[in-house]
Order: C-alpha cells, then sequence, then structure tokens
C-alpha cells in the first residue's frame, strides 16, 4: 500500500492515474448528462423525454454512443482529409486539458498548478481554433460560415471572461485554483464576500462560459435553422460525436471553474469535500441548461456589440473596482 | 399603346446604391440586358420600380434600397461575394424551397428564390376531376390550413353553379375556418420561434408549446370530420358532417384553454431577445405591400386595414363584429404581433358563433350519387377568401372544351406565393440571420406556393 | 350610399371610359368585360389611379379551335384574364380579360404592379403566354429545361418525362 502511494507521489504516474481517471470520468457523465438534458428539455415541453431504452431511458446515452460509432464514416471528396479527421480530437483534446487544473477536493487534482487560471482559461479559449480548422477543413459554405463566427465569438468572448476571472485572482492574489478555493473558505465565498464586484463578475463568468460553449442564445456558430449545423455540417458518426461531447465537456467544465472560483470549491459545512464540489458544479450546469432551453438566439452583430459595449468595459470596471478594494485593504 | 410616363432618371451608381434608402428610381436600361427570353419591347422601357418615398416612422436595417433585378456587376465588394445556396434541402425554407444568397461578407446583397420543387401540377389535375373529386386535393395544397382551402374551391363552385349554402352551414364554415387560423397560426408560431432559437434551444420549447395546443384543435376536428389534417369535409352547397353532441363543449373548453395561454405568448413579444431579434428587421412597407399583392397578416402589419372578412363578407362574418388588427411597423415583430392577436379574435369569433348555430340542413345539395351530378355552366368566377396567409382565391371557368362537371381551367390565387415574392424585396441589405427571422414570419407554406 | 356602392359606381365608370360594358356587378359570371389588347395596360393604369391598388391574379387558358358541325366557329386562341382589388372598406375586385390570338403577346404589368412579377412568370411557364415589357421572364414551376406549357389543352399528358435529377 505505501509502496503503491509512494508510486503516486512520481508526477508522472499521479498525473497518468489522475488524468486516466479524470477522463473517463469526465466521458461517462458527459454521457449521462445528455441524458439529463433531454429529459430535463422534455420537462420544459410537456414531454416525456427518453424512455424506451432502459428504465426510464438511462441506457439511451449508450445507445446514442453505439448509433454514432455505427454510423458511416463520411468525408466530403474535396475536404482537406488530414484537418477533417484530425479536428475533431484536437476539440476534445482541449476541452478536457481543461479538467487537469480543476480541483474537486483537497487532494483529487491532476495537476496543481501555480498559473491554473491562466492555463484553464487559455485552454479553453484554444477550443474555438479546432473548431475552426474542421470547418475549413470540410469545404462546405455553411461551415466555413460557422466556423468564422465561432472564431469570432472566442475571440471576443475570451476578453471578458479573462477579465472576470481575474476579480477573484486578485482578491485570493493567487493564479492557482487551488488556493483561491482556500482563500475562500477562509474568507467567504468570492460570489457573496466582499459583496458588490464579486456577484457581478460571477454572473459575467457563466454568461460568457455559455458563450464560449456555444450556448443558446450565445450559439450563434452552430445555429442550427441558420447554418444547418455550423461547423459540424459536414461531421457524422463518431466525429460529429466528439465534437459533441467536447461542447458538453466544455460547459461542464466552465461550470466547474465557476464553482470553485465563485462559489467555494469543495467548501461546504459538512461531509466529502468532493460531494459539494460536484453538486455547485452540477446545479450551475442545470441553470445552464435551464437558460439554453428558454432564451431564443441573438444575431451575431448583435452578440458582438453585447460584448464589446456591455461586457468588455463592465469587466474593466469590475476589476478596477476589484483593484481599489484590494488597495483599501492592504 | 400606353407605356408609363418615364421620367428621365439618371442611372444609378453604386454610390447612390450605397446611401441609406434614397428613392431610386431606376431604369431598366441601365441594368443591362436581363430578359434573355422575353420579346425585345418597341418603345421607351418603363422603370422598373417606381420611385417610393421611405416610410420614416419604421427603422429599417437595409443599408439600400433592395432592388429585385439588381445587376450584381454594378455592386462593388469590398471582396469577392458569396453565393450560398439556401435550400432546397435546408431547415428553416419551410419546405421545400430554394434562395440563392449573394452574400457580402454576412450581409444580403441579392436574394433569388427559386419555387417550383412542390409543383405537382394540382391546377391541370383539377381539370379531369368532378368538384366532389377537387376537395380532397385542394386539401393538400397548404396543408398547413386545409378547411380554409377546401372553403374556398367549393364557394368558387357555389358560385358558378348559383348553390345557396343553408344558414347552419354557413355558420359552421365560420367555426371551422376561425379555429383554423388559431391553429395554423399556432403552428407558425412554434415555427417561427424554431427559426429565431434553433432546434436545440428556447425555441423549441416555444414550438412544442404551439404544438401542444395545435393538438388540442386536431383533437377537435377529428370529432368532426374523422380526420386530423386532409378533413375533405366541404362539398358544393355545404358541408358534410355536422356537428357532434357536445362538440360545441369541447370547443369551448379547447379555445378557453388556448385563450389563456395566449396571453403568454403576447408576454413574450416583449422579451428582450425576441424584440432584438424582430424588430426593424425585414420592413416592408405599406405600397410595397399593396403592390405585391401581399395579403392578410403581412398587409395588415404594414399598416392596411384590410380585411375580407370584414370588408367583402362571406360565410357568416357579417353577423359578428369582427376587430381587425393593424400594425403599422411592417417588420416581423408587427407580423408576430398582428398573428398573435388575430387568434384571439378567432377565439372569440368561433365561440360566439358555435353557440348561435341555427337549426337546419347543413347542405343544400344532394350526395353524390353519380358522375355529372353537379353540371358546371360556362362561365368565370373569381372567389377570394381570407385565410390564415391572406386572400385565397379561386379563379374557376366552367364549361368549354369540357362540358361536364369538371372546371376547364382552374387557377388558384395562393397567397403564399406572394408572400414569397417579397424575398428579393426584403432580404438585400439584411444579415444570414435576418433572413431566417424574415422567412419564418413570411409564413409561407410551400404547397400553396408551388400547387 | 355604401362603400361597395361607391366603388361599384367608380369601376362602371371606369369601364364605361374604356367603352365597355359595365359587368361589375358581382353576380355576372363572365370574368369581366373583353378589353382590346391595346388597352389593357392603360386600363389597369386607370384602375390603379383609381384605388385598386393591390393586386390579385392574371388568369391565362388556352381554348382550342372550337367547331359547331363543319364550320369553325371559334380558332385556337389565348385569354388572359386579370383582376385588381381595391383596399379597405366596400373592397371590391375588378376583372376583366383580354383576347389574345396565337403569337400575339400582351402588356405586362410588371411595371405598375410588383406583384405581377412571380404570377406572369407562372402563366408563362404553365399556358405559354408571353407578357412583353416582363424583365425576368423565365420558367417559375417547371424545370428550365421542360419542353411545353402543362396548363394548354393540346399538352399530352400521357407523356412521360425522363426523372428528374
Amino acid at each position: 500500500m505505501n509502496e503503491a502511494l509512494e508510486l503516486l507521489a512520481n508526477p508522472w504516474i499521479h498525473g497518468f492515474v489522475f488524468g486516466a481517471v479524470i477522463v473517463t470520468a469526465l466521458m461517462s457523465v458527459t454521457a449521462y448528462i445528455t441524458w439529463f438534458e433531454r429529459k430535463f428539455a422534455a420537462r420544459l415541453h410537456s414531454r416525456m423525454g427518453p424512455t424506451m431504452v432502459g428504465p426510464k431511458g438511462l441506457l439511451q446515452p449508450i445507445a446514442d454512443g453505439l448509433k454514432m460509432i455505427q454510423k458511416e464514416d463520411i468525408v466530403p471528396r474535396d475536404a482537406d482529409r488530414l484537418l477533417f479527421n484530425a479536428a475533431p480530437a484536437i476539440t476534445l483534446f482541449f476541452a478536457l486539458a481543461v479538467a487537469a487544473v480543476i480541483p474537486f477536493s483537497p487532494g483529487l487534482l491532476a495537476s496543481n498548478l501555480d498559473i491554473g487560471v491562466l492555463y484553464a482559461l487559455a485552454v479553453s479559449g484554444l477550443m474555438g481554433f479546432p473548431v475552426w480548422v474542421g470547418a475549413w477543413a470540410s469545404n462546405n459554405k455553411y461551415a466555413l460560415f460557422g466556423g468564422m463566427r465561432a472564431v469570432a465569438q472566442a475571440i471576443s468572448y475570451e476578453i471578458p471572461m479573462v477579465l472576470s476571472a481575474l476579480v477573484p485572482v486578485v482578491l485570493a492574489g493567487s493564479l492557482s485554483i487551488g488556493q483561491i478555493v482556500e482563500y475562500q473558505i477562509e474568507h467567504g465565498w468570492f460570489a457573496f464576500w466582499p459583496p458588490g464586484p464579486g456577484i457581478f463578475a460571477f454572473v459575467l463568468f457563466m454568461l460568457t462560459a455559455l458563450a464560449e460553449g456555444n450556448r443558446i442564445p450565445f450559439d450563434i456558430p452552430e445555429a442550427e435553422s441558420e447554418l444547418v449545423a455550423g461547423p459540424t455540417t459536414e461531421y457524422t458518426g463518431i466525429k460529429f460525436g466528439l465534437f459533441a461531447s467536447a461542447e458538453y465537456i466544455h460547459s461542464l467544465l466552465a461550470s466547474a471553474l465557476g464553482a470553485a472560483l465563485f462559489l467555494g470549491g469543495w467548501d461546504g459545512p459538512f461531509g466529502i469535500p468532493v460531494f459539494w464540489m460536484l453538486l455547485k458544479t452540477c446545479m450551475l450546469f442545470v441553470g445552464v441548461t435551464w437558460i439554453r432551453w428558454t432564451l431564443l438566439r441573438f444575431r451575431s452583430d448583435q452578440l458582438m456589440a453585447l460584448c464589446w459595449v456591455y461586457l468588455v468595459p463592465g469587466a474593466l470596471g469590475l476589476l478596477l473596482i476589484t483593484g481599489l478594494y484590494v488597495h483599501v485593504r492592504g | 399603346m400606353a407605356v408609363a410616363e418615364t421620367p428621365p432618371a439618371a442611372p444609378v451608381t453604386p454610390a447612390a446604391q450605397a446611401t441609406p434608402i434614397a428613392p431610386v428610381t431606376q431604369v431598366a436600361a441601365s441594368t443591362g440586358p436581363l430578359v434573355p427570353s422575353g420579346p425585345p419591347r418597341d418603345g421607351p422601357i418603363p422603370p422598373i420600380r417606381a420611385a417610393r418615398t421611405p416610410r420614416t416612422d419604421c427603422k429599417p436595417t437595409k443599408a439600400f434600397v433592395p432592388e429585385p433585378h439588381l445587376d450584381l456587376s454594378t455592386y462593388e465588394a469590398d471582396a469577392d461575394l458569396m453565393t450560398l445556396s439556401l435550400g432546397p434541402q435546408h431547415p428553416s425554407t419551410h419546405g421545400v424551397f430554394r434562395v440563392v444568397l449573394y452574400l457580402d461578407g454576412e450581409q444580403i446583397v441579392k436574394a433569388v428564390p427559386y419555387p417550383g420543387y412542390l409543383h405537382r401540377g394540382v391546377e391541370k389535375l383539377c381539370e379531369k376531376l368532378m368538384a366532389s373529386n377537387i376537395t380532397p386535393i385542394i386539401d393538400k395544397n397548404d396543408y398547413v390550413a386545409p378547411m380554409t382551402n377546401e372553403q374556398a374551391v367549393n364557394m368558387a363552385f357555389e358560385s358558378l353553379m348559383g348553390v345557396e349554402v343553408p344558414v347552419r352551414a354557413r355558420y359552421l364554415r365560420t367555426v371551422l375556418a376561425e379555429t383554423q387560423r388559431v391553429a395554423s397560426h399556432l403552428l407558425w408560431l412554434g415555427t417561427f420561434g424554431m427559426d429565431l432559437g434553433g432546434a436545440l434551444g428556447g425555441g423549441t420549447s416555444l414550438f412544442m408549446w404551439c404544438f401542444r395546443e395545435r393538438e388540442l384543435i386536431l383533437d377537435l376536428f377529428e370529432n368532426l370530420t374523422g380526420c386530423r389534417f386532409h378533413y375533405n369535409t366541404h362539398t358544393v352547397g355545404g358541408n358534410r358532417h355536422d356537428v357532434p353532441a357536445g362538440w360545441p363543449e369541447m370547443l369551448h373548453r379547447t379555445l378557453g384553454a388556448i385563450d389563456e395561454r395566449l396571453d403568454q405568448y403576447l408576454g413574450m413579444l416583449e422579451h428582450p431577445i425576441f424584440s432584438a431579434r424582430t424588430k426593424g428587421v425585414g420592413v416592408i412597407d405599406a405600397d410595397l405591400a399593396l403592390e405585391l399583392g401581399l395579403t392578410g397578416p403581412l398587409l395588415r402589419a404594414s399598416g392596411v386595414d384590410h380585411d375580407l372578412r370584414r370588408d367583402a363578407p362571406y360565410h357568416a362574418y357579417a353577423e359578428v363584429d369582427l376587430k381587425v388588427f393593424v400594425e403599422d411597423a411592417g417588420d416581423c415583430w408587427a407580423r408576430s404581433k398582428v398573428r398573435i392577436e388575430e387568434m384571439r379574435e378567432s377565439i372569440r369569433i368561433s365561440r360566439i358563433l358555435v353557440d348561435n348555430l341555427p337549426p337546419g340542413p347543413i347542405c343544400s345539395t344532394k350526395p353524390l350519387k353519380m358522375v355529372g351530378q353537379h353540371k358546371l355552366p360556362p362561365g368565370q368566377v373569381y372567389v377570394g377568401i381570407e385565410t390564415p396567409r391572406g386572400e385565397l382565391g379561386t379563379w374557376l371557368i366552367g364549361g368549354g372544351a369540357n362540358k361536364g362537371s369538371s372546371p376547364y381551367r382552374l387557377k388558384i390565387r395562393s397567397p403564399s406565393l406572394h408572400a414569397c415574392a417579397v424575398i428579393p424585396y426584403v432580404l438585400p441589405g439584411c444579415s444570414l440571420s435576418d433572413a431566417i427571422a424574415i422567412l419564418g414570419s413570411l409564413d409561407p407554406v410551400m404547397g400553396e406556393v408551388d400547387r | 350610399m355604401s362603400a361597395v356602392e361607391a366603388r361599384v359606381a367608380q369601376l362602371e365608370e371606369i369601364f364605361l371610359r374604356f367603352e365597355l360594358k359595365a359587368e361589375s356587378d358581382a353576380d355576372n359570371k363572365t370574368g369581366g368585360p373583353l378589353v382590346p389588347r391595346a388597352r389593357h395596360y392603360e386600363l389597369a393604369q386607370a384602375l390603379k389611379e383609381a384605388g385598386w391598388t393591390s393586386y390579385v391574379a392574371v388568369v391565362a387558358s388556352h381554348w382550342l379551335e372550337e367547331k359547331k358541325g363543319e364550320t369553325v366557329v371559334d380558332v385556337e386562341h389565348f385569354e388572359v384574364a386579370t383582376a385588381l382589388r381595391s383596399v379597405g372598406a366596400g373592397t371590391l375586385v375588378a376583372k376583366w380579360r383580354v383576347r389574345l390570338e396565337l403569337n400575339e403577346d400582351i402588356d405586362s404589368l410588371f411595371p405598375l404592379f410588383a406583384g405581377a412579377d412571380w404570377q406572369e412568370r407562372e402563366q408563362y411557364d404553365l399556358v405559354g403566354v408571353s407578357f412583353k415589357g416582363h424583365p425576368d421572364l423565365r420558367r417559375l414551376m417547371m424545370p428550365d429545361e421542360w419542353v411545353g406549357h402543362p396548363l394548354r389543352k393540346d399538352y399530352a399528358i400521357e407523356t412521360g418525362c425522363a426523372p428528374w435529377r
């Protein structure tokens, strides 16, 4: 036993084991998130949702996965084969890579980076580009349209997202997510304490996370009614599945990041820390899903206007107020 | 030979086109030969579109005056124009319809619609069929509102043959037409939500809610006629199915429930995202709407107070005090508002009339026993009625070589055809997202456009 | 005088101005008076100015040679009927017909009514009547390479066609 623990202390083995655990867990959780979202949306629509496969449709994600794998893998004749095939995998890679720095409990994280916040935002921001590569490689006008919109949106919304994530960084005085959580356990959650900038930064962060994850009301890259399926128009089978799961994982991890940065992470009144972290993540994800199935979509220019006219100045103002607060506090 | 007096207008330069909504008098000759197949015309060529003063009370999103027959060589784009074929297989064309968009970035420069993918030759087919056989075929034209289709064609036959419709049938037809209007507008609202919100989002929620209520109306019709979609309940001289026991109460229950939920839909119009997506988008001014022959909610949303149910009453519309809703803006929001208000008015009328159904027969002609029982006299009639989409006209020619019970020529003047004809005028200057919203707000049914 | 009666009187006055029999009441089943081809556009213009501002329909029909015994009563010809509508209270449809011999064309109403664009294209497509002055006279319903005009009475409906690609 001790030998095993010693083995885990080796950073390479530690990273490998935790990486394997987190990726496996995330992929299966993502599958069941689709089940949850379908049931949830069905309740909003006064429908039943999946009922036929397994009890209460619980085996539906497995059936979906099998279907995805079975489907014919079509590569358009004039597509750039290499990029077309690589894009879904790269997208999923970037989506999963964020998980490395999410602290689920004091000890349970793959890598306690000193610059965890920076790493998470940078990697999740990169997710837009393999999508664009795939869209360009499909040689389809709708896909190209969607890809261009995706890049424009990713670039624009990256700025308010980073600025709003800087608020807890400034307050805690650290870029490490673990230290930010510990600071919150000591001084109170940033969403509520100090009152003022924290809650606004939290709302801003979740809003931009919605936009980064291409979720309604910000799903203009995909925009089924306009662009058929946006960047993924030409993708079939498991490649499309990879894109879809990357999107879900992105939303899920953005919720987890929001929980860690603003809602005190694993902090809770009793019980094991992991439970509280997962509970907060799930609550945020339900909120995101609820918004998705309630609102209509913005137009692309309105989306950009919202970002550059309201969100970026607002985030800058928040950061300024936070800086003043920290300065006064000393 | 009378030709419109052509004012000596200067040829339009690209710079003039770029100025916001300046009235443009364009001469066809300046746009180059666009008429490959038309015969040459002697004398000066009249202007394609008359000069028009823009409305000031609404905010058009256009950057230049739309020109349906714009010569693309006169347009100066920053880069190459992108040609995007929207359809024939596309989630938001509401059927099989194709619009070729010429895009400058995301702005539409020119839109060329290509209907005809759903052409089934209904008019030709009608020349071989009797009136009673035509009804179920006409059902499939506007498959969203089959009741009003049947009424339009049967009224034309009644008019030509001089058949009087009993009072009870006229009341019943009015009730059916108004209930059908509610169902049709509900389907429009649902699909419009899909256009604005996508298949994986809030739009679907709206779609499902509207379908939930539309199902109730279909149940109502099934109870009456035995069919959910294509009813075949109207015939020359009246209706084929009388009201079953308990049907009026069922109608009151159904429409009462829908009426309560309409408040939620009206509230939705004020939602910031819905307003942002629809206000000032796709403005059709009153002159253009009239000239293009737009009718129904599209015309009323452009500020023209015109409704055949009130202005030329047929059925039992003369018996009720019909309120007509008019909006001035002419944009997608106004069209939504007009349709939702119309639903409420239709519900009110249906509930009044079903309570006052007079007793008596529902059909003045005997059931069809043999071929040739209904003789069509020679002559031509035009009958137009107000369907959920506007004026659905039937031009019926009897006699001729078909000296029997089938029409010599039957022409259907469909409101959706004119609604689609507006596309080249309103799409230019909008973005691709707006184009989808505009297409949805026009509420075309392709089965009716192509026939 | 009600709004409808006023419209009827106005329509009769316009028709009289064009030396046409005033056949404007709703009960007549002739499809409106026959107008000489040359005055078709002029009549539409006069009606538009008088308030018939909404475009309703154009209907072309094909009439085969009619024989009574051995004598030819009527030669093969086309008939193009047009309908306009006045808007608002007392709305009334103004209808008139134009007789076209074979190889004759009719003035397009597109300069007056933009709505005539697709309607005339449809009639050109299905019946084969040519509209002079239409800026874009292409087929609307049938494919561009289609041969023949399906709504003509001599159109062979039994003829097979190549499957649509």
